[in-house]
């Protein structure tokens, strides 16, 4: 338990013995069954979670009804509501897990509480949230402007094991696409190679 | 709160712990119901949903497992298991809601176990140092939940405990119960709570309350 959350940190900031035994003070281990939620929109996210085995989705839902994926979270990612999680706001995303999922959570008063006490956990936290706005800015960019096809080949890039372990029209809603653009696409970058 | 909290209750298949699995079953929670023995709290996760079909409520072998699973572990076994349960779970419940609901009553239920400078609650965050142990439903009789209305009032639950937000959560839980949640203060008062339901059983031996008995607080 908490193994790769704290490789995960070692490999952004080099923790102490002591140190990596004063962490996992704050941690909340939880383990989440398919289908099962981990946060549901109006609620307010009170947590950050690392995936330490599993898979997780977030997602927005319209006034249709209709299910939109922001953001998926394999081994090794992290995943929240961070605008709720940072303003105390209302969640407007709901996040629950595609598989059974062993994470650990991070809850908002362990993380203050450590942002005070261990200046690593800041920097750590700081590499954490560069790197989700650079991964946000790449996504809007692609969304507006790059071609179908090398929009689904930064998804792939970016999650290499997705497409087997979620079904397409998860993927195609995440890429903000009918299931049948989506098949259309797969079907010329196959033809391609 | 929408997200569905799941609940692990050590000592589901015991008095206390089928009626509180009972009540709380009500809400908008997942319980996962833990007994001496396992097929025990199968049959009675069985008999809950029987009871309330839209209950979400499973038999689960193992504490640790359930402990891991759950946002809140109650601990609705007798006070001289606390520690043992304690050792099993401590990994598991780390930063995590753990309710305490003993009284450490000695064989002859004329007083407690304990010193009286401690609480079997405060003794329960010593062992669990990284949980946040709240005291709640000691001050009711396992009785009290069929009938938590005596004499047209509704019973007082106390709840003690040091994290605000735990305290919250504890609250709600406890009205789900059915009960009228009060906060009496950190947890410490837990040695007057414990304290409480010594005062009350023997009142109830003494007048014969049969069990149905509970505290409440009259005020302006
Ligand atoms: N009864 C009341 O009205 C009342 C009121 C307020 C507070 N309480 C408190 O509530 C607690 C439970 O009381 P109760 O009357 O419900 O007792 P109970 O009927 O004897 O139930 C105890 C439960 O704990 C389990 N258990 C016993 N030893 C265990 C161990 N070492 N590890 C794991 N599980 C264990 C038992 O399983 P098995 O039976 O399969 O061993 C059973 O499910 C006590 O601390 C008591 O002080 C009771």
């Amino acid at each position: 338990m908490y193994k790769s959350f704290l490789q995960n940190f070692n490999s952004k900031v080099r923790l102490t013995e002591e140190e990596e035994a004063f962490i996992k003070n704050y941690l909340t281990p939880k383990k989440l069954r398919k289908k099962q939620y981990l946060l549901q929109e109006t609620d307010i996210c009170k947590f950050i979670a690392f995936v330490e085995k599993g898979a997780l989705r977030a997602y927005s839902v319209d006034e249709n009804g209709k299910e939109h994926i922001i953001q998926f979270a394999l081994e090794g990612w992290t995943i929240s509501d961070l605008y709720s999680f940072l303003t105390s706001e209302p969640a407007t995303y709901n996040i629950d897990a595609l598989e059974d999922s062993e994470l650990v959570l991070i809850s908002k008063a362990a993380h203050e509480e450590l942002l005070q006490k261990l200046p690593k956990y800041e920097t750590y936290f700081r590499i954490q949230i560069t790197g989700a706005y650079i991964a946000m800015q790449k996504r809007l960019t692609s969304i507006i402007s790059s071609p179908l096809e090398e929009r689904y080949k930064n998804l792939t890039a970016l999650y290499p094991t997705i497409v087997e372990r979620v079904p397409q029209h998860m993927i195609a809603s995440y890429m903000g696409l009918q299931p049948e653009t989506l098949s259309r696409i797969r079907r010329k970058i196959a033809a391609k190679k | 709160m929408k997200t569905k909290q799941t609940i692990a209750v050590i000592g589901a298949t015991g008095n206390m712990g089928s009626a509180i699995s009972r009540s709380i079953a009500t809400g908008n929670y997942r319980l996962l119901l833990i007994g001496g023995k396992p097929e025990e709290a199968k049959a009675l996760a069985k008999q809950i949903r029987k009871e309330n079909e839209s209950a979400d409520v499973e038999g689960i072998e193992c504490s640790v497992e359930a402990t891991w699973e759950a946002d809140i572990i109650i601990a609705a076994v007798p006070y001289e298991a606390e520690k043992a349960v304690a050792e099993k779970i401590r990994e598991k419940a780390n930063q995590k809601i753990v309710v305490s609901i003993s009284n450490p009553l000695n064989s002859t239920y004329d007083g407690l176990v304990t010193s009286p400078d401690i609480s079997a609650a405060e003794e329960l965050q010593k062992l669990l140092p990284n949980s946040k142990v709240v005291k709640a439903f000691n001050t009711t009789f396992a009785a009290d939940f069929s009938t938590p209305v005596i004499e047209g009032k509704q019973v007082d639950a106390f709840i003690a405990g040091n994290d605000e937000e735990a305290l919250k959560t504890v609250s709600e839980l406890v009205g789900t119960a059915g009960f009228s949640p009060l906060i009496a203060g950190d947890l410490q008062v837990s040695r007057t709570l414990e304290n409480m339901q010594l005062l009350l059983i023997q009142l109830g031996i003494k007048y014969n309350y049969n069990w149905l008995a509970g505290w409440k607080i009259l005020h302006n």
